[in-house]
């Protein structure tokens, strides 16, 4: 039996609003029932809003119930719940794991009028407090990009990577790098098309050159697109970051294979017009976040010089977790 | 015996344009002799089908429907993630001759349950494209990012063991290459973009949520008769052969697995029962006609029964690749697998309620 799963949601007046969701075996009853205090007609949409995010899901499970609650009534009107919601359901039975400090404090808001493709329209938000998970532009546009995958019905190709911010101890995390590209023909320099909003000269200038060595790599790409960086944290130092960028370009731009989960990925090169990969500094600290934040599915890509100083264990550590890993020295298929 | 002169004794050639090529199998009429390098599939209404080589003269039985069957190979390009369609792998597969230790081949009975009046090649394809996808995108055949060497020759091993076990046919070469040429995520995009309508920008949900239900048009294209039909064919036909392959492939180590897969073949058996026993499409009860909306639910459980028969499919071509410390694992699926057939098939008995599942119990 698996623990139940909340999941908050800010309502308009700024209190939080609770999903609570656990599961149990089905027993011949409804695939999903729904209960909001006072309000039937409300607990029928939050049914329906589950069941079409469902249609998003490969693999089917008729042997479990799960029951999701609200704790109280949301504002009339007030649709922001929906992600909450949707995103309790995945937890509870284990398709998605927040980062390990959101543990069961995972606050979302979105709305959508097409679940059934993944897609999230918007939130109701004036201002997105840190850490908030919010739908719609700018923030989660569709269920896929929990684990950073390009969303196959829009027009606009966005992926994420994540890459291990290493800050000697109790701040480690895996920050995302996201790139979107745009259909845009172009004559002039590579370079000039790629902007990253927000971040300071020198690291513009880094993504830009990284990622048209990458590109002028892989033979594809040049002269084709308008491409956005984004970072979820644009202050950092060092160059581990250029891996998981370039994956997620690669991502994007549809010309890579998909991992199931997210793309894990530490490494930099002087040389991406030839598609290596070199060595970055920190094994050990960035090996041991690897494996706490692992979730299944997720690919983990490390520098080939790592393959021999990696910690006794560690791959079977991730093999458990349902992670795959590869070290890799250059970039491109096989 | 009146029309015995209308009739010439020999029969034209029949028309087979583009077998090999555009088409994998094409109806043969009857007194025709099998083309050489072809063989033929003959196949009755209970799926019980029989093999001619080269040269035989195609004698068909009563109830019997006959096609040419091209060898190949067959060249073709898969896409195993929809998201990005400019990897992909070339696929060489030919359909084989037949295995002497197999009943029944596995190609003999995918014609004789989704065959059709022909086969062509494009539809083949998108079916074993399909089959990729669904195991990729449920991480039963990896092929992640920078795939390594013992990745890739792990995905061929159960990509060619699903394609056998699914299809009936051999995957002579499969490599990764790049499509870009052929299939421009650019030029797709700015179509996409092109096709968008100029979204206002709201930012305000409405009041009403937008219920996908109310599409009229969606629901027309879904031809309820005609799924249906298809879909109980396919689990008739194919069940059988399901519930033997589970029974040979596994051997039991101890007590604990023989309850399990004895259990697991028991609930196959009810479903088998349920599927042979299934209520006509338009019917609730005998001569009272069932509405139209509930015709649909209907018809879409049995499709979904369906995707649950192809996932067994493919669970069996894992279990005749996997070790014995895995059995437990399939076990587990063969056991949700189960379930989803039990369930889909009930609601599809199911006369008309509002929903099979839509009371909040």
């Amino acid at each position: 039996m698996k623990a139940p799963v909340t999941v908050r949601s800010i309502a308009p007046d700024g209190s939080l609003l609770t999903v609570t969701a656990s599961v149990r075996p089905r027993g011949g009853r409804a695939d999903v029932k729904c209960s909001v205090p006072d309000a039937p007609e409300l607990a029928g949409r939050m049914q329906e809003v589950v069941r079409l995010a469902r249609h998003t899901e490969s693999r089917f499970d008729s042997r479990e119930q799960v029951v999701l609650s609200l704790d109280r009534v949301p504002a009339p009107g007030s649709r922001d719940w929906e992600l909450a919601c949707v995103l309790a359901d995945r937890m509870v039975r284990g398709l998605w794991q927040p980062q390990l400090q959101l543990h069961n404090r995972v606050v979302a808001n979105g709305w959508s009028d097409a679940w059934q493709l993944g897609r999230i329209d918007g939130h109701g938000l004036r201002q997105v407090p840190v850490g908030v998970l919010a739908g719609g532009e700018g923030g989660l546009p569709h269920l896929g990009a929990l684990t950073g995958h390009p969303d196959p019905a829009a027009g606009v190709s966005a992926a994420r990577a994540w890459f291990p911010l290493y800050s000697g101890g109790a701040g480690d995390r895996l920050c995302w790098v996201e790139v979107s590209v745009r259909p845009s023909p172009h004559e002039g320099e590579e370079e000039a098309s790629i902007t990253a909003p927000g971040v300071d000269a020198a690291l513009q200038a880094r993504v830009r050159a990284v990622l048209a060595g990458a590109r002028h790599f892989d033979g594809r790409g040049m002269g084709q697109w308008r491409t956005t960086v984004r970072f979820a944290e644009e202050r950092f130092q060092g160059g581990s970051f250029e891996l998981a960028l370039v994956m997620a370009d690669r991502m994007a731009r549809g010309r890579e294979f998909l991992a199931r989960g997210r793309v894990l990925a530490t490494g930099q090169s002087s040389a991406w017009h030839a598609g290596r990969v070199d060595t970055v500094a920190g094994v050990e600290p960035k090996c041991a976040l690897l494996a706490r934040e692992a979730a299944p599915g997720d690919r983990i890509l490390v520098p080939r010089a790592w393959e021999t100083r990696l910690p006794p264990g560690w791959r079977e550590q991730l093999r458990t977790r349902g992670a795959s890993l590869a070290c890799v020295d250059r970039i491109g298929i096989i | 015996m009146l029309n015995l002169f209308k009739r010439p004794f020999r029969q034209p050639p029949p028309d087979l344009a583009g077998l090999g090529a555009a088409f994998i199998a094409l109806p043969l009429a009857k007194g025709c002799t099998v083309p050489a390098g072809n063989v033929a599939v003959l196949a009755n209404r209970e799926g019980h089908t029989r093999r001619l080589s080269e040269g035989a003269r195609v004698a068909i039985l009563d109830g019997e429907t006959a096609w040419c069957v091209h060898p190949g190979p067959y060249g073709c390009e898969l896409a195993p993630f929809a998201a990005a369609p400019e990897i992909g792998l070339r696929v060489r597969f030919a359909i084989d001759a037949p295995d002497p230790r197999e009943v029944q081949q596995r190609f003999d009975l995918f014609l004789a349950s989704e065959g059709g009046e022909r086969v062509a090649l494009d539809a083949f394809v998108a079916a074993l494209q399909a089959a990729l996808q669904r195991e990729l995108a449920q991480g039963n055949l990896e092929l992640p990012p920078c795939t390594s060497f013992e990745e890739w020759n792990a995905f061929r091993t159960g990509f060619n063991q699903l394609l056998y076990t699914r299809f009936g046919v051999m995957v002579d070469d499969c490599v990764p290459v790049d499509l870009g040429a052929s299939r421009d995520l650019a030029a797709l995009l700015a179509a996409r973009l092109a096709a968008q309508p100029i979204l206002q920008a709201t930012s305000q949900p409405a009041l009403q949520p937008v219920s996908p239900s109310a599409s009229a048009a969606q629901q027309d294209a879904f031809d309820a008769v005609r799924e249906d039909a298809k879909a109980l064919r396919r689990l008739f036909l194919e069940l059988p052969g399901v519930m033997c392959g589970l029974r040979l492939a596994v051997l039991p180590a101890d007590c604990a697995i023989f309850r399990r897969h004895q259990e697991l073949l028991r609930r196959l058996d009810l479903v088998s029962l349920s599927v042979g026993t299934m209520p006509a499409l338009a019917l609730a009860a005998p001569g009272q006609p069932l509405a139209a909306a509930e015709q649909r639910r209907r018809a879409r459980h049995s499709v979904r029964a369906v995707a649950a028969l192809d996932e067994a499919w493919a669970l069996l071509a894992r279990m005749k690749l996997a070790g014995a410390p895995m059995l437990p694992v399939l076990l587990e699926e063969a056991d949700r697998i189960a379930a989803n057939l039990a369930c889909d098939c009930a609601a599809r008995r199911e006369p008309g309620r509002e929903s099979a599942m839509g009371d909040a119990a």
